[in-house]
This record gives structure tokens, C-alpha cells and sequence, in this order.
């Protein structure tokens, strides 16, 4: 009776918030949303007797990229910034899309997941899941991680460009008053 | 699982202990730093309020209550109202999962746990708990809608992701020595001693072990980092943000802030302890598991928690603020190989079970 209450109050939660995150106009708030969204959904993992799933979920989404994401949207300043308007030919094709896509999505999880609940219980603690990432999955896990470290080179590429190479002479140099006219 | 109303009367009993020592952390704390520090400068400190100036916390209280709790026009007014509230939950929580004492059979023989919450990932419940803290702190420095807050929330934010991991990868040799992520086991497993050239006898405290006195000096550092103290205070670093986040709050709303800084500082020590310094063992003493080994391995946490808190203000009037990008590089180029290093180092001592 009371995890079928803090179900319904944690489910609500999640979903209120998931709305506050694509309604709202202010970015941060919207980010902020989205925390509570996530802590929301960790709540339902402590349902589901998996407290190592729900530790992680709060850990990784809501005290890690969360932030990050933050971070950068307070450093970027949004806060004026006005909408761009959109033709009619674009909302219709915005809607239209998602509209189709909210079907297909309910359609294939009423078929798929809601129908078969697996039997007994699922072991989610942080032995099992260490044994099967480090045996069944140990090929994708190392997989995801060099995406990873893809992902970081490539942000570093990027944001290195255009920025004074390390060199110990040229740093020397950007010290110097600029010459006009370089 | 069947419960009684005893079993709900001996949780709730926890949970008002727990939560007792925990607000009674603040008034205290403040006063031994303002004492303390005023002790390691030379001077005299507050002393007008009742005994040595015991009561000025009440009179700082009474003020905090009574002042007129001012929101800037421009502010964001729900955020700015809810930041310090975002700040509080998670120092108010984390302190569950932590034992505090030596568990005892009632006279029934129920077992007492003097644990809020044994849950068998408490160590992690703590990083995720820890974690949200950053956001009353950034929700504050951006909702003040102020150069300077932003600039401290921002800081404060970059600080916290960036000494977590060494935090989070120190504490886990402590867990490998255990096999646990249960805070008991950590617990059971440092206490008794061990023997050095058959007579030297020497607590199996995790800091005393060859492997692990490194990652808690590591954790030690990156738990002054995650709480905000001197020397790594840069989200008020009052000498060049005003006051940093909190700028804008007054009355109440700045007295939060302050109780969870010294909230989330007692749940560090807590943490300190029971990771490293034998949780409420007491060193060549074997409490037996009765009343009186109970409230000994009680005293026995809360002296060692008070110590740790001590260093806490001896660190903080000692050590200057340091360079925000050294705190980056240190942070990053030292503290996180020093973990990494340190955690391959027990992994070897485990396998060759050394240790």
C-alpha cells in the first residue's frame, strides 16, 4: 500500500517535471527540472529493490552530467535571448513528427514491456552487475569507453582550436605587447 | 519482515538521536571556530554572551530569526527560495547510513543497530546524496542574479565535480578491503589489531594499514574540497566575491547555508572515521556487546569525529586560500593519479592477500 503511494507520488513527480523541462522557457530551470526528474526515477529503482541501480541513476545523471550541464548553461549566458519564430511548414512537420513518434512508442511498449513482467526477482546488486560487465559484456563495456575518450578528444580538438600552441616560445610571445596591424 | 511497534519506536529513537547531534553540530562548531580561531590568532573572541561566550550561538540564532530576510528585485524568487533548501536535504540525510555505535542485544534479544539506515549500498547512498549538494550552492549563485554569486556557484560547481573523483576512488580501496559497500562491514573489518614483530600490537584501522594511509590522506583533502573550507573555500572566497554564492541571503536563508556547511563538514568527519579511523572501535579494546560496550564505542565515535572536526578549524586558520587554477591542477594532476595509484596499490596487496 505504501510503495503503491510513493509509486504514484514519485511517477507524478517524474512526469510533471519531465514536462517542466521541454515547457519551461528559462534553460535552467529546465536543467533543474530535469535533476528532480531523474532523482524522481531513481526513487522508482528503490522500488524495484535495486538501491545499487538508484545509487548510481543520482550519482552519474543527477551529480555528475547534470552539473556539467549546468555549468555550461549558466556560463552561456541565455537568459534574453528571444525565440526564433518558426514557419507554419516547420511546426506542422515538428508536430506531425512527434505526434508519430508518441504513438509508435506507446504502441510498442504496451505490446513489448508492460506485457511481460520478468518472474522473481531481478538481481541488480553491484556484484551481479560487476560479474556480467567484466564477462558477458566486457567487449561492449570497453567499447563505450573508448567512445568516450573519443567523444573527450574530439571536445578538446575543438575547443583548442584557435587557442596559442603550448609552445614554450610562442607562450613567451603572447606575454609581449601585440604588435598593430599582425 | 515482520515489525512491531517496538522496532518503529527503537528507528524513530535513531533517527531523533541522529538528528539531535547533527543540528547541535552547528551552534557548536561555530562557536569552537570562532574561539579556535581567535585562539590560533592571538585574540580574544567572543566572550560576552554567557560563559565564555557559550551563548553567542542562541544570540547569533535569535538574530538570524528576527532580521528582515531581504530578495533581491531581480532575483529569481523560486529558485533563490528553494537554493538553500537544495543545500540542507542532502546534509541533513547522508548521515544515515553511518554507524555510530556498537550494535547489542536488548533484553529481549532483538539486536540494536546504531544505524539509521543499514542499507547495503550505503557508501554509495553517501556520493549520491553528496552529489546534489552542488546544486544549492550553483541554484544559489545563479538565482541571486549577481556577478559575484554566479562566479561562486560556477566555482563551487567546477570544484566538486573535479575533487569527487578522487574522493570517490580513495574511498573504494577502503570498500575492496572490506568486499563490502555496507558501512558495518567496512566497520567490522578494522576492528581488533594486528601484530608487528609479535609485540607490537596495532589497531587494524584502515589508516594504519601499509596500502591505505595514502588514499586517506587523499580523502581526507578532497573531503575539505567537497565541503567548501578554507583552503579550498573558492565559492565564497570572501576576499574576492564579496561573499561569494551566499552574497545576496540574509536571515534565515543565510543561516542555512551555514548549518549545512557545518552539517555537511560532521558527515564528512563521520565519514572519515568510519572509512578509515575504525569507525567506533576502540583501539586494544574488545567492547563487549552489552550497554556499557555500547555507549563506549559511541564515545569512542564522537571523539574521533571531534577531532577530525578540530582539524577542520585548525586547517582552515592555518592554511591560506589557495590559487583557484592550482586548485584545479592539484586537483586533478596530483590527487587523482595519487588515488588511482594508490587504488592499483591495494589491488595488488588484495591479490597477493596481504591485506
Amino acid at each position: 500500500m505504501i510503495n503503491f503511494v510513493i509509486f504514484f507520488f514519485f511517477a507524478a513527480l517524474a512526469v510533471i517535471f519531465a514536462l517542466m523541462v521541454i515547457l519551461h522557457r528559462n534553460p535552467v530551470v529546465s536543467a533543474l527540472s530535469l535533476v528532480v526528474s531523474l532523482f524522481s526515477l531513481a526513487v522508482m529503482y528503490i522500488l524495484l529493490e535495486v538501491p545499487f541501480l538508484a545509487a548510481l541513476q543520482v550519482i552519474i545523471y543527477a551529480g555528475a552530467i547534470m552539473v556539467l550541464f549546468l555549468f555550461v548553461i549558466m556560463l552561456l549566458n541565455l537568459q534574453r535571448r528571444r525565440e526564433e519564430t518558426t514557419r507554419p511548414v516547420q511546426q506542422f512537420l515538428g508536430f506531425t513528427a512527434s505526434a508519430a513518434f508518441a504513438v509508435a512508442l506507446i504502441y510498442y511498449l504496451a505490446k513489448y514491456a508492460v506485457m511481460t513482467l520478468p518472474n522473481g526477482p531481478f538481481l541488480a546488486d553491484a556484484r551481479t552487475i560487476g560479474i556480467r560487465l567484466f564477462e558477458t559484456y566486457f567487449f561492449p563495456f570497453e567499447m563505450v569507453s573508448i567512445l568516450l575518450l573519443a567523444a573527450i578528444v574530439g571536445a578538446l580538438l575543438l575547443s583548442a582550436r584557435g587557442l596559442p600552441s603550448p609552445d614554450p616560445e610562442r607562450s613567451e610571445g603572447a606575454n609581449a605587447p601585440e604588435v598593430p596591424g599582425r | 519482515m515482520a515489525f512491531d511497534g517496538l522496532d518503529i519506536a527503537l528507528s524513530l529513537l535513531k533517527i531523533v538521536i541522529v538528528l539531535a547531534a547533527l543540528l547541535n553540530v552547528t551552534p557548536i562548531m561555530v562557536w569552537v571556530e570562532r574561539r579556535g580561531s581567535a585562539l590560533i590568532q592571538d585574540r580574544v573572541g567572543p566572550n560576552r554572551v554567557g560563559p565564555f561566550g557559550l551563548f553567542q550561538a542562541i544570540a547569533d540564532a535569535a538574530k538570524f530569526l528576527l532580521k528582515e530576510d531581504v530578495i533581491p528585485r531581480e532575483a529569481n524568487k523560486w529558485l533563490y527560495t528553494i537554493a538553500p533548501m537544495f543545500g540542507l536535504i542532502p546534509a541533513l540525510t547522508t548521515i544515515a547510513v553511518i554507524p555510530w555505535g556498537r550494535p547489542f542485544r536488548l533484553s529481549d534479544g532483538r539486536l540494536f543497530e546504531p544505524i539509521v539506515a543499514d542499507v547495503n549500498v550505503g557508501i554509495l547512498l553517501i556520493f549520491a546524496l553528496a552529489s546534489l549538494s552542488v546544486y544549492g550552492i550553483v541554484t544559489a549563485g545563479w538565482a541571486s542574479n549577481n556577478k559575484y554569486s554566479l562566479f561562486g556557484g560556477i566555482r563551487s560547481s567546477a570544484q566538486m565535480i573535479s575533487y569527487e573523483l578522487a574522493l570517490t576512488l580513495s574511498a573504494i580501496s577502503a570498500l575492496m578491503v572490506a568486499g563490502s559497500l555496507r558501512l558495518t562491514d567496512v566497520v567490522w573489518k578494522q576492528t581488533g589489531s594486528f601484530v608487528l614483530f609479535d609485540t607490537i600490537r596495532i589497531p587494524a584501522w584502515n589508516i594504519f594499514s601499509p596500502a591505505m594511509w595514502l588514499s586517506c590522506i587523499v580523502f581526507s583533502v578532497a573531503a575539505f574540497a567537497e565541503t567548501n573550507r578554507l583552503p579550498f573555500d573558492f565559492a565564497e572566497a570572501d576576499a574576492e566575491l564579496v561573499a561569494g554564492y551566499h552574497t545576496e541571503y540574509s536571515a534565515m536563508k543565510f543561516a542555512l547555508f551555514f548549518m549545512s556547511e557545518y552539517m555537511a563538514m560532521a558527515t564528512m568527519s563521520a565519514l572519515v572515521t568510519t572509512l578509515f579511523l575504525g569507525g567506533w572501535d576502540i583501539p586494544w579494546y574488545n567492547e563487549p556487546a552489552t550497554f556499557l560496550g555500547f555507549i563506549l564505542s559511541v564515545i569512542a565515535f564522537v571523539v574521533k569525529v571531534t577531532f577530525l572536526l578540530l582539524t577542520f578549524v585548525w586547517v582552515r586558520w592555518t592554511i591560506p586560500r589557495l590559487k583557484y587554477d592550482i586548485l584545479m591542477r592539484v586537483g586533478w594532476k596530483v590527487f587523482l593519479p595519487l588515488a588511482v595509484v594508490n587504488l592499483l596499490l591495494v589491488s595488488w596487496f588484495i591479490a597477493e592477500r596481504w591485506i
